[in-house]
């Protein structure tokens, strides 16, 4: 079976809610079911066949193809199965999020993995503001840069970067330490194509936050220079 | 202490078989059904994950006695542990699945939480699973924290030395414990060699332990005793100093008899561990003193599981 794949449409103007994409929601779906689908439950939602060209058939695993930034809740509610983003995306990408994977080898806009409660979501570039806010659980991890107000309200969960970011005063650090839930962690990634491939060293720094609502959560910077 | 082998021991004299110049008897261990998991160990190195493992497995020769039966079964190089450390694998047996998920989350608790930079992970898979850290999370006072990774759920706790890292469950599987065999030698010095010849062979077979110290028992027991209060009692007909006052089942060259059970995970396990002890006692041969190989069984009534010597070595006989 080749995996689902969505192909945008370059006419799109306006941004795209992606939220009934996800492999729980199209499961035993065929492309010209899913091509007639509606983006959103509105009179006047466009079809799904009006922004994407459908093709293949494993649902438990999706590419989005041709992305842009204006694409926004890939992943919403997903449960479980694979969705790749070959560019980037728009904003809440993995939101509400409550199992699978995210790989998204663009950059994503704000609010990436908001209200996540389980899940791994993985980017190759950078991510915009307000990544991680309201983090339930789940794990994120963001190889390139990364915008304001990371962790905000985030209760718990992993939030793994390779640059520090400007962090929230109610976000502490917690110093240098070697965590050895790491190896598990980072051999997990290697079933996915992405630059996280090259981290191995278990020695990171570790702020944990958000202090405003009693968080537990974590931001876990990598050193990607440093060999383990 | 007393140890899972007992007496009456039906041996059939007519039968012989004897292996090297040593007779192995025409008898049978009795063996019966427990329940088993098995932990994977790991720490910064060998040292410590034996550390672990040792305080792990203290304690834990007979449930008699002790509730479970417990023993290390291998080391494990970094590439075999899941968080590519140097580790030890281990066993554990209980009579039921709820003295198991008892003992095993005590002795988590005691041993492995306790123990510097160890951790614990699932050793086996199976539909049961059992606690190994998910009670033990709660230590964690609230900064405890859960990862979920590739479906395994994994607990993180904040201890001195860092973090304790443990996975969530581990299946417990059906399991035999009771396998047995006795040597019979003409010196204790000469039992013992024989016994520590045996369990160095025996070591190298997977899925079973050998509980007792140094994997060796010499305190075989029968069931009852003439104190009322007293469930089991010296196994009388094979003490040497006892044969001229009970019915003994020691010819007059025989002057001390060591014992070593087996736990497994199968009942062909135990078979090729009892396999490999015995024919590495006989292939020490006349010269190390071992007269006889026997077992010890309860007359055939109480366990479901037999281990016939002479099927056992097959063809080996001489």
């Amino acid at each position: 079976m080749t995996a689902l794949t969505f192909t945008s449409k370059s006419n799109s103007v306006h941004n795209v809610d992606c939220r009934r994409l996800t492999p729980n929601n199209l499961a035993n779906l065929t492309v010209a079911q899913i091509e007639n689908l509606s983006l959103l439950n509105t009179k006047n939602s466009p079809k799904i066949a009006d922004c994407f060209d459908v093709s293949g058939t494993d649902a438990n695993h999706i590419i989005f193809k041709k992305t842009h930034h204006q694409l926004d809740y890939i992943g919403h509610k997903m449960t479980s199965g694979q969705i790749t983003i070959e560019g980037d995306c728009g904003d809440f990408l993995g939101a509400n999020m409550r199992g699978g994977t995210i790989i998204c080898h663009g950059n994503a806009n704000d609010r990436v993995g908001d209200q996540m409660r389980r899940g791994l979501i993985l980017i190759a570039g950078d991510a915009g503001d307000y990544c991680g806010s309201r983090m339930i659980a789940g794990t994120i991890g963001i190889y390139g840069n990364i915008g304001s107000n990371i962790g905000f309200a985030m209760k718990r969960g992993t939030i793994l970067l390779t640059k520090v970011p400007s962090l929230l005063a109610t976000i502490q650090d917690c110093g240098t330490h070697t965590l050895p839930f790491l190896t598990l962690l980072f051999k997990s990634f290697s079933a996915f194509n992405t630059p996280f491939n090259a981290l191995k060293n278990l020695r990171v720094q570790r702020y944990a936050g958000d202090l405003a609502c009693n968080g537990n959560g974590e931001i876990l910077i990598c050193n990607i220079n440093v060999s383990a | 202490m007393v140890a899972a082998a007992s007496s009456p021991i039906k041996i059939n004299h007519a039968t012989t078989m004897i292996i090297n110049s040593i007779k192995i008897d025409d008898t049978f261990a009795e063996a019966f059904n427990m329940r088993g998991t098995r932990v994977l160990i790991t720490a910064q190195n060998l040292k410590w994950a034996y550390h672990a493992a040792n305080a792990m497995t203290g304690f834990a020769t007979s449930v008699i006695g002790c509730g479970v039966e417990a023993g290390i079964e291998h080391e494990l190089s970094a590439d075999e542990t899941p968080d590519g450390r140097p580790g030890i694998s281990v066993l554990m047996f209980a009579m039921g699945s709820k003295v198991l998920m008892q003992q095993l989350e005590t002795r988590m608790g005691q041993c492995i939480l306790t123990c510097p930079t160890a951790a614990a992970f699932a050793g086996i898979e199976s539909d049961d699973q059992i606690s190994l850290g998910k009670n033990l999370r709660y230590f964690g006072d609230g900064y405890q924290t859960s990862k979920l990774i590739n479906g395994k759920r994994y607990w993180r706790i904040p201890v001195m030395d860092g973090e304790f890292l443990t996975e969530e469950t581990t299946g417990m599987v059906r399991a035999i414990g009771g396998g047995n065999f006795l040597i019979l030698a003409t010196s204790q010095p000469a039992a013992l060699h024989a016994a520590e010849t045996a369990i160095e062979a025996m070591k190298q077979v997977p899925n079973v332990i050998m509980p007792f110290p140094g994997g060796v028992v010499r305190s075989g027991s029968k069931v009852g005793s003439k104190y009322p209060k007293m469930f089991a009692s010296t196994n009388d007909a094979f003490c040497p100093t006892l044969k001229g006052l009970v019915s003994s089942e020691l010819s007059d060259d025989i002057e001390s008899v060591m014992e070593i059970v087996i736990d497994g995970l199968a009942f062909d396990d135990i078979a090729t561990s009892m396999r490999v002890g015995i024919q590495a006692i006989c292939d020490l041969g006349k010269a190390s003193g071992v007269k006889r190989i026997s077992a010890g069984n309860y007359g055939g009534k109480l366990g479901p599981h037999h281990f016939k010597l002479h099927e056992i070595m097959g063809s080996a006989s001489s």
